[in-house]
């Protein structure tokens, strides 16, 4: 079992030493019960940092938004960031690394093994409590979440409770790290695609007006790109800024500027976002459901990453996130990459 | 006006309101939103916040202002398309989200009045629901001039009183509804307006959040646009729209035209919403980006509600409805924010 304590020794350790600039780990949010993430500066603040199965944040997202700042500041520091990474995470940080948006020197991984568990599903937890507030929620070790409130204690079989990403987990155990909380535990898992098994037996008219009515629900607050460390494009196909505007632009350059998505969020422009979105994904994605968790409406936006996820595992037999040699998919091919589908 | 309206004569009522657009909370999978509903049996009244609160349907997310198109004789064929002329009534509507429709009139009124705006509000009716328990943990209405039985904006105001709804009848358009349907209501006994009292006094009492001292706020502020203060408070945003979007009182649009063809030109011109916590929200077309990074973003949604507002209105623009928390995909807590704020430098 991780001992939230260990963690604590070894960021105090990497602070002290000025090993890292800051460490970006998680702490108790206001609310009580669920966590933030936590950007510790000092060994002081270090007593702030939390591990539980709370700590549902994929941190690497905000490993871009270290790189913008590093590189606007004149005399940045060049030590590396400290930061968490569940199993899950980790592979996201290895695609970062493949496809050299990040340098491996330039951060300190503090990898936690999830070992028999996971994280919780806020969503799940609250419809669970029936609107009831958790104060608390351990883990037993024996697969049930031990659930605090105001009326008590009541124990909760994990799987009722636990993210849907949790459930078809195949990386509990950080892939990279610099120093390891937790034992490796292997978890039997039977079909890593099973979540999909309901909407692919749908006909196509019924998968399309499943869709439509997912997607017509978006309001485009675009909280799934940016949660996404995945999405750390300068400048994306939605937004209508256009950083190839310089001081030499004409004004016709810049009103011929191609609108590609209209910010109107219908059934055709919140169609043409969610998908630009899951085929730049494909490949990438490592499936931290950050972007369902995030969503305001609820739109199972986890299912158009893991078909992508699915049709790259059976068509070009790849598995994003383990392996930071491998070629990322869109930018290789193989003598034996299928092509029946070029007609 | 004051009546008493038994649950069984709620959807009597109702019925008698056949002619107007009705708008309900309707529970769709775990989420609860405004929705157009047929005859509602009755309201629940402990349904939690809606994602989205009725400025949705006064200020809806698109409206089209006009369409054009080429033709020979003219050039451009242009034709204004106003808001469908139907009456609407939002049951349901908590009081902080009608208190948030007072402060957008402000908005949209004054030199230029919005036509689209205000079609939509003058024709819309709202019932509000006293909120016996609070609709989310994080409501904080009393700390920003509201309260859980606020009669700010709404037509009627009707109060759960287990078998039966106090009704409050606070306007003109309030009182018509009432007169449709005159037998379903009965006259309050003292004791109806005893029960009234003490539900009221109790559903302040469960309000459990609040700003401490918040009336030295937008002062504060004013001196606290140049500080390290919003890089170190905006490290964890990651700049999606939620809160703004999902905010009741949050106003700002953009408006684009939407081309079908370009030859021969046709087109729509939209309205749609838009969202300070965007890039390209204050992108100039030089290139150039007064709002460069998110610091400078949180900053501004934070000084909106709590200084500039408040110099021009004479109002927070914040009802305390508490969505921003509990919806922030990283818990970024507005009322913990405006905490530092208050306290910062001290």
């Amino acid at each position: 079992m991780v001992k939230v304590e260990d963690i604590k020794k070894e960021a105090k350790r990497i602070l002290k030493e000025g090993k890292v600039k800051y460490i970006i780990g998680y702490k108790k949010s206001t609310n009580g019960l669920m966590s933030v993430p936590a950007f510790i500066e000092s060994p002081e603040d270090v007593e702030n940092l939390i591990w539980d199965p709370t700590c549902v944040y994929n941190l690497t997202r905000f490993l871009v938004d270290e790189k913008r700042r590093k590189a606007r500041e004149k005399n940045p520091d060049e030590r590396p960031v400290g930061i968490v990474v569940k199993g899950c995470d980790s592979r996201a940080i290895i695609v970062l690394l493949q496809e050299k948006f990040i340098n491996r020197e330039n951060i300190y991984v503090l990898g936690i093994s999830c070992e028999t568990t996971g994280v919780l599903d806020e969503k799940k937890l609250l419809k669970k409590l029936n609107g009831k507030k958790a104060e608390k929620v351990e883990y037993d070790e024996k697969d049930n979440f031990i659930i605090t409130t105001l009326d008590g204690k009541s124990k909760v079989p994990a799987d009722e409770i636990l993210a849907e990403r949790c459930l078809e987990c195949r990386a509990n155990f950080p892939v990279i790290n610099d120093i390891l909380f937790g034992e490796k535990v292997d978890r039997k898992l039977d079909n890593r695609f099973k979540s999909l098994e309901k909407i692919e037996s749908l006909s196509k008219e019924k998968r399309w007006g499943f869709w439509k009515e997912q997607l017509d629900k978006c309001i485009r607050c675009y909280a799934c790109r940016s949660v996404c460390p995945m999405c750390y494009c300068d400048e994306c196909v939605v937004d209508t800024i256009n950083f190839a505007v310089t001081a030499d632009t004409t004004a016709e350059e810049k009103a011929q500027r191609i609108k590609w998505v209209e910010k109107s969020p219908t059934t055709s422009e919140n169609f043409v976002y969610h998908f630009v979105r899951a085929i730049h994904l494909a490949g990438r994605c490592i499936d931290c459901g950050e972007c369902e968790r995030v969503c305001p409406m609820d739109i199972p936006l986890r299912f158009l990453n893991k078909k992508m996820e699915k049709e790259a595992k059976e068509l070009f037999d790849y598995d994003a996130g383990f392996d930071p040699d491998q070629p990322s998919l869109v930018s290789c091919f193989k003598d034996e990459d299928p092509e029946d589908f070029i007609r | 006006m004051e009546k008493i309206l038994t649950k069984k004569s709620f959807s009597k009522w109702v019925k008698k309101l056949e002619s107007y657009k009705i708008y309900a909370p309707v529970k769709n999978d775990d989420l609860w939103n405004y929705e157009i509903i047929d005859i509602p049996e009755s309201i629940q009244p402990d349904y939690p916040n809606t994602v989205l609160s009725p400025k949705k349907i006064i200020f809806p997310q698109r409206e089209i202002f006009l369409e054009f198109k080429a033709s020979n004789e003219e050039g451009l064929e242009v034709k204004e398309i106003l808001p469908e002329e139907r009456p609407a009534i939002i049951f349901g509507v908590r009081p902080c989200d009608a208190r948030a429709l007072t402060l957008t009139d402000n908005v949209f009124k004054g030199d230029f009045e919005d036509p689209y705006y205000w079609k939509r509000r003058n024709q819309t009716i709202l019932i509000g629901l006293t909120c016996n328990i609070p609709p989310s943990f994080d409501c904080f209405c009393l700390s920003v001039g509201g309260s859980p039985h606020s009669k700010d904006g709404l037509d009627i105001l009707m109060t759960d009183l287990e078998d039966k709804y106090y009704i409050e009848s606070l306007t003109k358009k309030g009182n018509q509804l009432i007169n449709l349907a005159k037998d379903c209501f009965e006259e309050p006994k003292v004791m109806d307006k005893k029960d009234l009292e003490k539900i009221q006094a109790n559903s302040e009492i469960q309000i459990k959040r609040q700003i401490k001292d918040i009336k030295k706020i937008p002062k504060k502020l004013k001196g606290m646009f140049d500080t390290p203060f919003w890089d170190k408070e905006s490290l964890s945003c990651i700049q999606c729209g939620i809160c703004t979007y999902l905010c009741p009182t949050c106003h700002c649009f953009d408006i684009n035209d939407e081309v079908a063809s370009s030859a021969p030109l046709k087109g729509k011109r939209v309205r749609t919403w838009d969202n300070c916590q965007f890039p390209d929200f204050t992108m100039h077309s030089s290139g150039h980006n007064p709002r460069p990074d998110k610091a400078s973003r949180l900053r501004q949604r934070i000084l909106h509600k709590f200084q500039y507002f408040v110099e021009l209105y004479e109002n927070f623009q914040c009802v305390g409805c508490g969505r921003c928390i509990s919806k922030c995909p990283v818990g970024i807590d507005i009322i913990e924010v405006l905490d530092k704020v208050r306290d910062y430098g001290l």
